[in-house]
């Protein structure tokens, strides 16, 4: 903490917090979604990457920088993927950053890229993301229970040993929560249903051509790790997306979209090893909210559309706790009832995020471009009416690690 | 290593070099954790410093191994077949009487009986004659 010269705790100034907004959401593009076993991984990775660019009239030649996951590569091109990407545009870099925190390099990844725009490092960004052909390993491989043993163990053996798997990592978080405050089966089925109802009215979406669900089949589906169903959970599949992001004017000055501005942006770092997390119903969401909300400058209640990572839907409850939504407990109440339904009073997730529309690659990307989408008035027959303002949150690990940002309609 | 009918996860070899008076402790069924010398807090898991006043200065204490159910999960669809054996079966997270949560199994409750608060204590299995491994059963006093 800052103290001044009396030794009290200051506050950062407004006027010494970054200025993100000089940077703008310029292109975004989703390839298709599903089963992309027979497109390889870099044709999907370029497609998503080309496509962004078309869609915010620029081209690769005017690309310089990158953030977040890299074209695939082995070696030197893994460890320096700038150097790569210079070989593959033809021309040098000015900045690159690389990340390793899946879902939630949407957020992060933009961040930065948004960072390195507004103090003059780059002019065109981009962040992109693929999973797609044969050949793949661990969490991208097409055998599902090799998926499910590598995702097992991504935390350490004093979790793993017993058994855990993904879905019971947040399961206890799940039960915990409904033990303080009263959560239910049936809230967290609501956050589902009202997922699913948007990725029905998205033409990519992976599980909208199966229809809506209820909230009865939700708890009827299989149990996974109790109290998570199947249908409380993400579901596992190839695609890949991009994202452009540029100065503020430059977009503008194209005028293909209305520009959505990086307003405020924050992260938050609150545990790694669940043995010693000092609570398991309140976690580092609430900094990455607070610092990106201090940014902007607006409120929580300005909030029009919200993308919040949601593997499972435990995690879209405490993340809208965790961002100042709502009280910490009242979380239940916020979903309750088509709360998070386009025409709810928070409407979030509405092309079906993990859930119902996509998980695959660095899914946050997906989170992000829904939001941007709605801020466009691009979001076609899941428009929120006049959406302005948006957040969005990028989540890695289980509530490890978080990326908030504040994105504005300009 | 000895052969072994146990074929679920075993730690690992390479954990870090600090991390070995804890795996000892269970070995010798009296697990021990660290105990910051100068605050006097138990952490769990092994770490260099002391997260409540950052001491690099601990002792291996031996606990209770006593305390209640913080929350838990049952698993119905285990990450390998060994485990899926036994499904459905019971994760726990413990407060233990000396302050840290730890993570294991249940063994000996019925699963509609796993709940929190429920008072447990530490067990431990030889699974293979070299890794003991522990976990909670029900504590009756």
């Amino acid at each position: 903490m800052i103290a001044d010269l009396m030794g009290n705790p200051m506050k950062t100034p407004q006027s010494r917090m970054a200025d993100f907004s000089r940077a703008a959401i310029a292109g975004v593009y989703l390839t298709e979604q599903g089963d992309l076993s027979h497109i390889p991984r870099e044709k999907l990775y370029w497609q998503a990457v080309t496509g962004s660019l078309d869609d915010a009239g620029l081209t690769l030649a005017e690309v310089d920088g990158w953030v977040g996951e890299p074209p695939a590569g082995v070696g030197l091109r893994e460890k320096m993927p700038g150097a790569a990407l210079a070989d593959l545009l033809g021309h040098p870099l000015r900045f690159e950053a690389t990340t390793h925190i899946g879902a939630a390099s949407g957020s992060a990844c933009v961040g930065l890229a948004a960072l390195a725009i507004a103090n003059g490092l780059a002019d065109v960004v981009v962040v992109a993301t693929s999973a797609s052909g044969q050949a793949q390993t661990g969490y991208l491989s097409a055998d599902r229970a090799k998926v499910v043993e590598h995702m097992a163990k991504l935390g350490s053996p004093y979790e793993w040993l017993w058994g855990t798997t993904r879905v019971a990592d947040y399961a206890v978080i799940a039960r915990r929560h409904m033990h303080e405050y009263g959560t239910t089966s049936d809230q967290l089925a609501e956050i589902a249903v009202a997922q699913r109802h948007g990725a029905t009215l998205h033409p990519l979406s992976v599980m909208g051509r199966r229809g809506e669900i209820t909230v009865d089949d939700v708890l009827n589906s299989r149990m996974i790790a109790d109290p998570l169903h199947l249908l409380d959970s993400c579901i596992i599949n190839q695609g890949g997306g991009a994202i452009v992001v540029a100065r503020a004017d430059a977009v503008r000055d194209a005028g293909r979209h209305a520009p959505v501005v990086i307003a405020g942006w924050g992260e938050g770092h609150g545990y790694l090893d669940p043995n010693s997390a000092a609570t398991l119903t309140a976690f580092a969401g609430r900094e990455a909210a607070d610092t990106a909300f201090s940014i902007a400058g607006v409120t929580r209640d300005e909030i029009d559309v919200v993308g919040m990572s949601d593997h499972f839907t435990i995690n879209v409850l405490i993340g809208l706790e965790d961002a100042g939504f709502c009280a910490k407990g009242e979380g239940g109440q916020l979903v309750d009832k088509g709360g998070l339904a386009i025409g709810g009073t928070l409407p979030t997730n509405t092309a079906g995020g993990f859930m119902s529309f996509s998980h695959a690659g660095s899914c946050g990307i997906y989170t992000m471009i829904e939001v941007v989408q709605q801020l466009r008035h691009d979001a076609g027959p899941r428009q929120v009416a006049g959406a302005r303002l948006g957040y969005t949150h990028g989540m890695g690990g289980v509530f490890q690690a978080h990326y908030g940002a504040v994105l504005a309609r300009a | 290593m000895a052969e072994s009918s146990y074929d679920k996860f075993l730690p690992p070899d390479d954990l870090p070099e600090f991390h070995r008076p804890f795996w000892d402790s269970v070995k010798a069924h009296q697990v021990r954790l660290q105990r910051c010398s100068s605050c006097g807090r138990f952490r769990y898991i092994p770490s260099e410093i002391c997260p409540g006043c950052g001491s690099l200065s601990a002792d291996w204490t031996p606990i209770s191994g006593r305390g209640v159910v913080y929350t838990y999960t049952i698993v119905h669809r285990a990450p390998t077949e060994a485990y899926q054996r036994d499904a459905p079966y019971p994760i726990v997270h413990v407060t233990l009487d000396e302050g840290p949560r730890m993570i294991a199994g249940l063994v000996g409750v019925p699963i509609d009986e796993v709940a929190v608060g429920l008072p447990v204590h530490l067990i431990y299995d030889d699974v293979t004659p070299d890794v003991t491994i522990f976990n909670f059963a029900r504590w009756e006093e």
